[in-house]
C-alpha cells in the first residue's frame, strides 16, 4: 500500500507543519520578543521543582486571554499585538517575576473550567472568583472591580427603578457569567456579599456580552427587555453609536483576579504566592490605579466602591 | 353634440391601437423567450436575487466602512482555512482507504475495528469530537505518565496536549473519514466482480489485486464525491474556531469573531466571512467539476462529448455559471 504510506507521510508532514507555525508564532503581543527583565521575583526565589521555578526556566510566563473583550484584552488587527488593561496588567505582572510573556487565547469556557493541561499558566483575565470557579482554580488577591450595570433601549421609558421595575423581564447575559448568577441569585464570593434587588428573572444566555447587547439594541422589548454587563463593555457599546442607555446606579462590584490551575501537574503554591504578592504590591505603588485611569476613560477601578 | 360626447374619450379605433401593441410586446416576448438560451434566464434570474440582495443590504444599513476596512484582515485567515482543510481531507482519505478495506475485508479485526470507527464517527457530532480530542487526550496522557511512568515517558504525555489547530484538524479528519469510509467501500464494491476473479486467476496477490486492477477503478467513482467531502470540510472549519485558535494563526470565522466582537460589527464580520466561504468553494467546485468531467472521460460516448464541447464553446462565458 504505497499510496496510503505516501498519503499518511504527507498528513504527518502537514499536521507537523501546522503545529510548528503555531509554537513559531505564539509569542504575538506585548513583549514577546524583548528579552526577560533583570531583578524580579526569579532572581530572588529559591523555588525549584515547581511551576514557578519552570517559568523562571523558561524565561516565559504563558499568560490566557480571549481577544474579544475591549478595553480588557482586544487585537489590534494592523499590528497583530494584543492591547488592553489586561494585556498590561499581565505584561507587567511578567515584568515583575523577571520573564517575558506570551499569550495563548483559548475560548472562555475553556479558561474557566480548569484543567488547562500545562497549555497556559495563568489567566490574566478580568475573572471573578467565584466559589464554583474556586473549586477548580487558585485566585489571587483582587487587581480590580468591574461595576455591573443594567442596559436598556434608548426608547425605553418604563424602567427607572432598577428594585422593582425590571422583575419577570427578559434580561440577556453572557451565559455561565456572574451576570447570569446574580440574575438566578447564586452568585456567591467569598467575602463580598450582593444585594439582589432585581426578582423572577429567568435570564437568557449568550455566548458573549455582546451578542445579548446586539439583541438589545434590536428595539426595545424586540427580544430583549434588558441587558446586565459591566459598565466598561456597556459604556464601549454606547461610544460605537448603538441606541441602549444605562439606567440607574450600578447593581453591585464584582472582583476580578488572577486565575491559576488548581489540577496542574506541578505545584502552584509558590507562584501563587509571588503573583498575590506582585497584584499587591501593584496596587500600593499606584501601577493598578494609572492602567485604569489610562483604559477606562480616567476612572479607577483598581479600588472597592 | 352633448358635452359627453365631446370629451375626448378612448373611441374605437384607439382601443384598437393599443390591443394591437399590447398583442405585439406580447408576442415580441414570447418571440425573445424562445430565441433566448436557457443561460441567459438563468443569468437573468441570478441577476434579479442579487438585486434584491443589495436592496435588503441598503435597507439593514450595514457598515460598508468597517466590512471594507476589516476584509484583508479576516481574507488573511483564508490560508489557515485551507491548511485545516487540506490536513483534514489527507487525513480522511488515508482513513477512509483503510476503513473500506477493513469493511470488505474477512479478517474479524480489521471488520470489527473499522466497524466501530465508522459508528462511533458518524454517531457523534463534530463538535464534540473536537472537544474530546482538545480536552481528554491531555488527561490520558497524563494519567498513563502517572501510572506507567517508564513505558509512559513525560515527552509522549507532552505530545498529547496538542494544539487547538491540530486537534481540529484530526477531528475533521477523523469524522469525514468514517463518512468517505462508506464512499470508498461502494466505489471498490463497483468494481465488477470479474475484474477481481481475472486478477486472482492471473496469480496476484490480494494487495497486488487492489493495487493493479480493482482500486484504479474505483478511485473512478471515489473522486468526485471525495471532492464533494472537501468542499464541505472546507466550511466546517469553522467549527475549530470554538477551541479557541491561536490569534497569530486563526482561521476566517475565529477572525471575523475577533474583529467583529471587538468593534461590536458582529453582523458585518459574519457577512465577511460568509462571502470569503462562499468564493472559496465556488472556486473549488469549479475544480470538481472539472475533475470530474476528467475522471470520467473514457465513459463518455464520443458523440456526446462532441455535443457537450460544441454546447460549451456556444455558451462559454454566459453568465449563471456559478454555484
Amino acid at each position: 500500500m504505497w499510496k496510503s504510506s505516501t498519503a499518511l507521510a504527507g498528513v504527518a508532514v502537514l499536521v507537523l507543519s501546522i503545529a510548528s507555525c503555531g509554537s513559531d508564532e505564539r509569542d504575538v503581543g506585548a513583549s514577546g520578543d524583548e528579552p526577560a527583565p533583570e531583578g524580579g521575583v526569579c532572581d530572588t526565589t529559591d523555588a525549584s521543582g515547581d511551576l514557578l521555578a519552570e517559568i523562571c526556566e523558561k524565561g516565559t510566563l504563558t499568560v490566557s486571554t480571549d481577544p474579544a473583550y475591549p478595553p480588557q484584552s482586544v487585537l489590534n488587527e494592523q499590528t497583530g499585538e494584543l492591547e488592553g488593561f489586561d494585556i498590561d496588567v499581565a505584561t507587567e505582572i511578567a515584568n515583575r517575576l523577571g520573564v517575558s510573556v506570551a499569550w495563548q487565547e483559548p475560548s472562555w469556557d475553556l479558561i474557566t473550567a480548569g484543567s488547562w493541561n500545562g497549555r497556559w499558566d495563568v489567566s490574566v483575565g478580568s475573572m471573578t472568583p467565584t466559589n464554583d470557579r474556586q473549586e477548580v482554580l487558585d485566585f489571587t488577591q483582587p487587581y480590580y472591580y468591574t461595576p455591573a450595570v443594567v442596559v436598556v433601549h434608548e426608547d425605553n421609558t418604563s424602567v427607572t427603578d432598577l428594585s422593582t421595575d425590571l422583575d419577570g423581564a427578559d434580561i440577556g447575559v453572557c451565559s455561565s457569567c456572574t451576570y447570569e448568577q446574580y440574575l438566578n441569585k447564586s452568585l456567591d464570593i467569598e467575602g463580598f456579599t450582593f444585594d439582589f434587588i432585581i426578582d423572577d428573572v429567568d435570564p437568557t444566555g449568550y455566548d458573549t456580552d455582546t451578542t445579548a447587547l446586539q439583541d438589545l439594541a434590536l428595539g426595545d422589548g424586540t427580544r430583549l427587555d434588558a441587558v446586565m454587563t459591566s459598565l466598561t463593555t456597556a459604556q464601549g457599546f454606547i461610544d460605537n453609536g448603538q441606541p441602549v442607555k444605562i439606567v440607574g446606579d450600578p447593581v453591585f462590584y464584582e472582583p476580578l483576579s488572577v486565575a491559576m490551575d488548581k489540577s496542574s501537574e506541578l505545584d502552584n503554591a509558590t507562584l501563587l504566592e509571588a503573583v498575590d504578592q506582585i497584584v499587591g504590591e501593584m496596587h500600593d505603588d499606584g501601577t493598578l490605579t494609572k492602567l485604569s485611569e489610562q483604559w477606562y476613560d480616567g476612572t479607577d477601578l483598581s479600588v472597592q466602591q | 353634440m352633448t358635452e359627453t360626447d365631446a370629451r375626448p374619450g378612448p373611441s374605437a379605433g384607439a382601443w384598437a391601437r393599443v390591443s394591437g401593441w399590447v398583442r405585439a410586446v406580447g408576442a415580441w416576448v414570447v418571440r425573445t423567450n424562445r430565441r433566448t438560451p436557457f443561460r441567459v434566464k438563468v443569468a437573468l434570474v441570478w441577476v434579479a436575487i442579487f438585486a434584491l440582495l443589495a436592496f435588503f443590504f441598503w435597507i439593514a444599513q450595514f457598515d460598508n466602512q468597517w466590512m471594507l476596512d476589516n476584509f484583508t484582515y479576516i481574507a488573511k485567515g483564508l490560508q489557515y482555512t485551507l491548511y485545516i482543510a487540506l490536513g483534514g481531507i489527507l487525513l480522511a482519505i488515508v482513513l477512509a482507504m483503510l476503513g473500506a478495506l477493513g469493511r470488505i475485508s474477512s479478517n474479524p479485526i480489521a471488520y470489527g475495528i473499522s466497524g466501530f470507527y465508522v459508528s462511533f464517527f458518524r454517531g457523534t457530532p463534530l463538535i464534540v469530537q473536537m472537544f474530546l480530542i482538545y480536552l481528554a487526550l491531555p488527561q490520558v496522557g497524563i494519567n498513563l505518565h502517572d501510572q506507567f511512568p517508564d513505558l509512559f515517558p513525560q515527552t509522549l504525555a507532552n505530545q498529547l496536549v496538542l494544539d487547538a489547530a491540530v486537534a481540529g484538524t484530526l477531528a475533521l479528519g477523523l469524522n469525514y473519514g468514517a463518512y468517505m469510509t462508506e464512499i470508498f467501500r461502494a466505489g471498490i464494491q463497483s468494481v465488477a466482480a470479474g475484474q477481481g476473479e481475472a486478477a486472482d486467476a492471473l496469480g496476484m496477490t490480494y494487495r497486488q489485486k487492489m493495487r493493479r486492477v480493482v482500486l484504479p477503478q474505483a478511485f473512478r467513482v471515489i473522486i468526485p464525491p471525495t471532492g464533494n467531502e472537501f468542499i464541505a470540510m472546507l466550511k466546517d472549519t469553522a467549527l475549530v474556531s470554538f477551541l479557541g485558535v491561536a490569534v497569530a494563526n486563526a482561521e476566517i470565522f475565529r477572525r471575523s469573531q475577533l474583529v467583529g466582537k471587538a468593534d461590536f460589527q458582529n453582523l458585518e464580520a459574519l457577512l465577511v466571512a460568509a462571502a470569503l466561504y462562499w468564493g472559496l468553494t465556488i472556486v473549488f467546485t469549479f475544480f470538481q467539476r472539472r475533475l470530474e468531467s476528467r475522471v470520467s472521460r473514457g465513459y463518455v460516448r464520443t458523440s456526446d462529448r462532441l455535443a457537450a464541447s460544441s454546447e460549451a464553446q456556444a455558451h462559454g462565458g454566459g453568465g449563471g455559471g456559478v454555484g
